[in-house]
């Protein structure tokens, strides 16, 4: 058991080395999230009156596509050295392995959130508050499962730009449906943020169970 | 005539039979008027597309247990008519709820969910087509199924927190009048039926496909190691 913590935690550094070194995945994140806010602000009418309405629709917007870039490179330079493989032949389980790549793709979004919601507050004049921060953490751990998971699996199948979209956002609607919820009632909708909260953590369980149940039917293959 | 055309033929005619019942035995709700009419066979597909779904589920699990090739067929036939009829369940209510409610959609719990219930099933038929036939196709395909079959009753559930407009289940209240009900109950059974045969024929597909891909591998494997032989 010790060991399985040991190996996921070894891939999530290893992960999370690659990136420090080459800073590659975290600065384009951030300047695509940017880059959406700025989309936004010329889609809608904004003003202080409408911004709160608007701002929580524009963050999972940007959060679920940066995480659908996120999670698809999680697994694409596994694939282009054909490292994932050589993981695999160890005796490491592979429900480990795919723990750790959910681990390091997941701190990797979480980077990325760390540069859209300051700027969602700057841009869009809406509160960056601790409730916030919560909905959207706990949103990223099963939007992180499920992403990982998909990617591991279209990583082996062509077109998987156009099949990682199709088949991870139904899955992550869970997610933006309670989130947006939470974040909704942070901004000053009415409504009930602990039970949004409850929600959140009932889907986080669920799904990653499911997935590290799922995962090795993926990984295996 | 095969028995696959027999049986075709007799889910055409029992359907024939229930459009009667609804057009001609049913009668017309007072309130509703004769739109009320798409109710029979809106439910009645919707019911036979969950009964679709759970073989799907049903032969994905199996096939993760055993990698049983009968069980990845049928969840392969089960998606497919399952589409469709989630597809029919869909565009009728769309066309019920113009007249009804005034509008095409609504963000309610239950179209929410269907609407996602085919998003995710044509997902399934995407993953058979693009990922590489056989064990990875099936294996994968297998995991989405079973995702989102999980993932329908998820949605509906955090849907339901905002006002459902979807009108409840008249069926468990006792609320429909005895002809009506006798409608309901037959053309559900007839659409079952029809569904039931639509999986038996894609079955059959599913088998001859699997057994000329079989075919070409096996000459594939006969013709390649004589032109490996090294000329002499």
């Amino acid at each position: 058991m010790t060991n399985s913590f040991a190996v996921a935690f070894a891939v999530a550094r290893k992960d999370l080395t690659a990136e420090w070194r080459t800073r590659e995945l975290v600065p384009a994140l951030a300047q695509f999230v940017v880059l959406a806010l700025v989309i936004a602000n010329f889609g809608f009418q904004i003003d202080a009156r409408n911004a709160p309405s608007i701002a929580p629709g524009v963050l999972w917007l940007a959060l679920v596509f940066a995480g659908l870039v996120a999670f698809g490179r999680a697994f694409a330079a596994e694939r282009e050295q054909a490292s994932l493989e050589a993981m695999l032949m160890t005796p490491a389980s592979p429900v480990a392995i795919f723990a750790g790549k959910a681990i390091a793709a997941g701190l990797l979004l979480v980077g990325c959130e760390a540069i859209l919601l300051p700027a969602l507050s700057l841009f869009f004049g809406t509160p960056m508050s601790a409730p916030i921060v919560a909905a959207v953490l706990l949103a990223t751990i099963g939007m992180a499962a499920l992403g990982c998971l998909f990617a591991a699996m279209v990583a082996r199948i062509r077109s998987r730009e156009l099949l990682l979209p199709l088949l991870t956002l139904p899955l992550w609607i869970p997610f933006i449906v309670a989130g947006g919820h939470a974040v909704q009632v942070a901004m000053g909708a009415g409504g009930s943020y602990d039970q949004a909260l409850a929600l959140l953590v009932d889907f986080d369980i669920l799904f990653v169970v499911l997935t590290s149940l799922a995962a090795r039917f993926v990984l295996d293959e | 005539m095969n028995k696959y055309e027999k049986a075709a033929a007799a889910a055409v005619g029992l359907m024939l039979l229930a459009a009667g019942a609804i057009f001609f035995y049913a009668p017309t709700d007072w309130l509703q008027g004769p739109a009320q009419r798409i109710f029979y066979l809106h439910v009645s597909s919707a019911i036979a597309a969950y009964g679709c779904f759970a073989v799907v589920l049903l032969g994905s699990v199996i096939y993760l247990r055993n990698a049983s090739l009968a069980a990845d067929r049928f969840a392969r036939s089960g998606a497919l008519v399952g589409v469709i009829f989630t597809t029919v369940t869909l565009v009728m209510g769309m066309l019920w709820a113009k007249k009804v409610w005034g509008t095409y959609w609504a963000w309610d719990a239950r179209l929410t969910s269907t609407l996602v219930l085919w998003i995710v099933y044509a997902g399934y038929l995407l993953v058979r087509r693009l990922a590489e036939p056989g064990r990875q196709a099936a294996r994968f395909a297998a995991v989405v199924g079973i995702f989102g079959f999980i993932d329908v009753p998820v949605v509906h559930f955090s849907v339901q927190w905002w006002k459902t407009q979807h009108p409840g289940s008249v069926i468990v209240r006792d609320a429909l009048p005895p002809e009506m009900l006798a409608t309901f109950l037959f053309t559900m059974a007839c659409t079952v039926v029809l569904a039931a045969v639509m999986i038996a024929i894609r079955y059959r597909i599913e088998t001859l496909a699997d057994g000329q891909v079989a075919v070409i591998e096996e000459r594939s494997a006969v013709v390649t190691p004589r032109e490996a032989e090294p000329t002499r």
